[in-house]
């Protein structure tokens, strides 16, 4: 009796399993045909997992937005989106392997590319090989556009574009500014913005007096703040992500590093950053390619800037920074390019990628020749009162440069 | 002015270190008297961080405080740990119980990020405890206080295992299980208190370390890795080994960074563990057991 119960339990579990799988397939069949599928694999978990959750909160967004408003029009016809995620545990070689996935067994129709220029540039060689249009919604790195590729498309201008503003605005600001010393993560993005970073100054007529980089996973910064004290510069600049620079701005406090401007890169475009680091983040010079503050009259689904905003923190209950929005506005403008080109097919819609000229809450999109983004002035704030304030370019500046004095 | 940056570095290599042998303190007993590593160790350092972070946000508890109360929530997870879980396998080869608090830590660490989130909080007092300053040469006092905080840890539990019936019981634990067992010893309660003690070293170490480091999940493995190279550097099975292997991890570091440049500076410490490991591989200070 108990036995025969148990069978008849295993056949109905395998009966609902079954139904349910042919109702989902079916699902699926009768969705597939107005659905389009793009994939991204992103770092959902390990170190980069806070970025990762960012990014996926602006596509989420993005595609919530469109699907709301009746999907992307394909040639007058609705298309909804699905974004389909792969957690990539933050490993590079991870982020390759299920961007091949999603290609070739999800059969994603367009690529969001994994974080950053490192992991972008190693996946970027698959969508290639398969001739799926990517956006990079988190790379700036000039070394993942010159490879010569062209599906690939990004959101973020090359780095010097953040340096030259910063540099420029300690020199006429800083009175007798001639030293700058440099602290990098080794790490490609840090690495990379302390090099232009060091390039930047030194056209402004700065000199370097101390380029430091520290180790991924550095818990102390004593040694090199205590050098740094030495050389008393005008003006210092650290690279890493929101982690390594509260503690190298605690550090400087602790072992009294105070420069009269002092410049990080990327933590305080985060709200973290700021509530973390409490009165001391206070005048800290940085950039980003986004800032809230901007100011465009987008015409895609957000509309303009402060729509944007203003849906975001609605559904999230904070502001959003430059990674949300540039997660974001990579779902616009592949939106954008799909409607110009009328058909989802990935030449075209690469074709019609390539030649976008449209204004969105981002700012102004068209690529150059490498796939690039060159219509972004990246704004340059400075923490003040406890918010980032815009201070260049003077079109959208909220406030002066204020010399640090903590 | 050479002078003054050498007795800074030398004073960032120790108030560092004092640090250091905050977060091996407990790694370092559980290892050497219940031969565990304990890979459970980051994470318990996380949950007294946010322990004191909260308490000072929504209660107004300074961290001073959350030192003991992070400790005591802490003691009662690690007994918990031990006396539910960890004893089941307690007498296994070390790769068994390695792997088990290993999967521990996945689930326990994964929970405080479902919790928690992984962005990085930081615990910011009303009144900065400030920056002694002498000779040019600057000592932040809540570095002092956590070397402060680490040295009566180690005190404290050289005194259990010296002198109290509960530590004289661990010992005798350590040194021979069937025989302590035979004396009228409840082998369980005891590995349970031992593990609970690291915890609570753990959880201290936590509280004091929120208003230094960031705080995050993803933190513990930093926390653990130091734990792990301070243990084998200091000694494995003596109760000042944390200590000593912090203080010198702390310093080497420091002048590593200073010579060449801060890239190198954890090289350098893991060249000297190399060295260590093969001409003396009981560590610094290492003994066998807590004889």
């Amino acid at each position: 009796m108990r036995k025969r119960s148990k069978i008849s339990l295993v056949v109905l579990c395998f009966f609902v399993v079954f139904a349910a799988s042919v109702f989902l397939s079916v699902h699926e069949v009768w969705s597939a045909d107005k659905t389009i599928r793009i994939g991204a694999p992103l770092p959902l978990t390990g170190p980069l997992a806070p970025e990762g959750k960012k990014i996926q909160q602006g596509y989420n967004l993005w595609a919530e937005e469109v699907n709301k408003k009746g999907g992307i029009n394909v040639g007058g016809e609705p298309y909804k989106v699905e974004i389909i995620y792969h957690d990539y545990q933050s490993k590079t070689p991870r982020a390759v392997q299920l961007a091949e996935k999603l290609i070739t067994e999800d059969k994603v129709n367009f690529l969001f590319s994994p974080f950053g220029s490192g992991a972008t540039k190693a996946a970027s060689g698959v969508s290639e090989k398969y001739g799926i249009p990517t956006i990079a919604s988190t790379a700036s790195s000039v070394a993942v556009y010159d490879q010569g590729y062209k599906y690939l498309f990004g959101t973020f201008t090359p780095n010097q574009t953040l340096t030259d503003p910063m540099s420029k605005i300690v020199k006429e600001n800083v009175p007798n500014a001639k030293k700058v010393a440099i602290l990098a993560r080794n790490d490609l993005f840090p690495m990379a913005i302390a090099n232009v970073m060091k390039k930047s100054a030194e056209e402004q007529g700065l000199k370097v007096v101390y380029f430091g980089k520290y180790a991924i996973g550095s818990m102390d910064h004593a040694s090199a703040l205590t050098q740094i004290r030495a050389a008393n510069p005008d003006f210092f600049f650290a690279t890493g992500y929101v982690n390594d620079l509260i503690l190298i701005r605690k550090q400087m406090a602790d072992l009294g590093v105070k420069p009269p401007a002092v410049g990080m890169v990327a933590g305080p475009a985060y709200k973290e950053f700021v509530e973390a680091c409490g009165p001391l983040s206070e005048n800290v010079l940085s950039a980003s390619w986004w800032h809230p503050a901007v100011r465009y009259k987008g015409t895609s689904v957000f509309g303009p800037t402060q729509k944007y905003n203003q849906i975001f923190e609605k559904k999230y209950g904070h502001v959003p920074d430059y990674g949300h929005a540039s997660a974001s506005v990579a779902g616009v403008m592949l939106q954008l390019a799909i409607e110009k080109a009328g058909s989802i097919d990935p030449k075209k819609v690469r074709d019609s990628l390539a030649s976008l000229d449209a204004m969105t809450f981002y700012g102004p999109v068209r690529f150059g020749a490498n796939g690039q983004i060159n219509s972004l002035k990246p704004p340059v704030f400075q923490i003040q009162g406890g918010t980032q304030v815009v201070i260049y370019p003077p079109e959208i500046k909220e406030s002066e440069f204020k010399l640090s004095t903590k | 002015m050479a002078a003054t940056l050498f007795f800074q570095v030398l004073v960032n290599g120790l108030v560092l270190g004092g640090l250091y042998a905050c977060i091996a303190a407990g790694f370092s007993l559980v290892w050497g008297v219940l031969n565990i590593i304990n890979i459970l160790h980051g994470t318990f350092v996380v949950i007294g961080s946010y322990s004191a972070y909260y308490a000072y946000i929504y209660l107004g508890v300074h961290p001073f405080i959350s030192v003991v109360l992070a400790g005591i929530i802490l003691f009662i997870i690690g007994y918990l740990f031990q006396r539910g879980i960890i004893n089941r396998v307690v007498a296994a080869p070390v790769l068994i119980t390695l792997s088990l608090t290993f999967g521990l830590d996945l689930f326990l660490n994964n929970s405080l990020l479902v919790v928690f989130s992984a962005d990085y909080l930081k615990l910011n007092l009303a009144n900065p405890l400030g920056v002694l300053q002498f000779a040019g040469i600057y000592v932040p006092v809540d570095r002092l206080a956590a070397m402060v905080l680490a040295l009566f840890l180690t005190c404290l539990l050289y005194w259990v295992l010296e002198a109290s019936r509960i530590g004289r019981a661990i010992v005798a634990v350590r040194m021979d299980r069937e025989a302590a067992t035979l004396m009228g010893v409840n082998a369980k309660h005891i590995y349970a208190v031992t593990f609970g003690l690291g915890a609570l070293m753990a959880g201290s170490a936590g509280a004091m370390l929120s208003v230094i480091f960031p705080i995050s999940p993803i933190v513990s493995t930093l926390y653990l890795s130091k734990a792990f190279v301070i243990c084998v550097l200091g000694g494995l099975g003596s109760v000042a080994g944390a200590m000593v292997g912090g203080l010198v991890l702390g310093v080497v570091e420091s002048f590593g960074g200073l010579i060449f440049g801060p890239e190198h500076a954890m090289t350098i410490s893991f060249c000297l563990l190399i060295l260590l490991l093969i001409f003396r591989p009981t560590g610094i200070m290492g003994k066998k057991g807590y004889e």
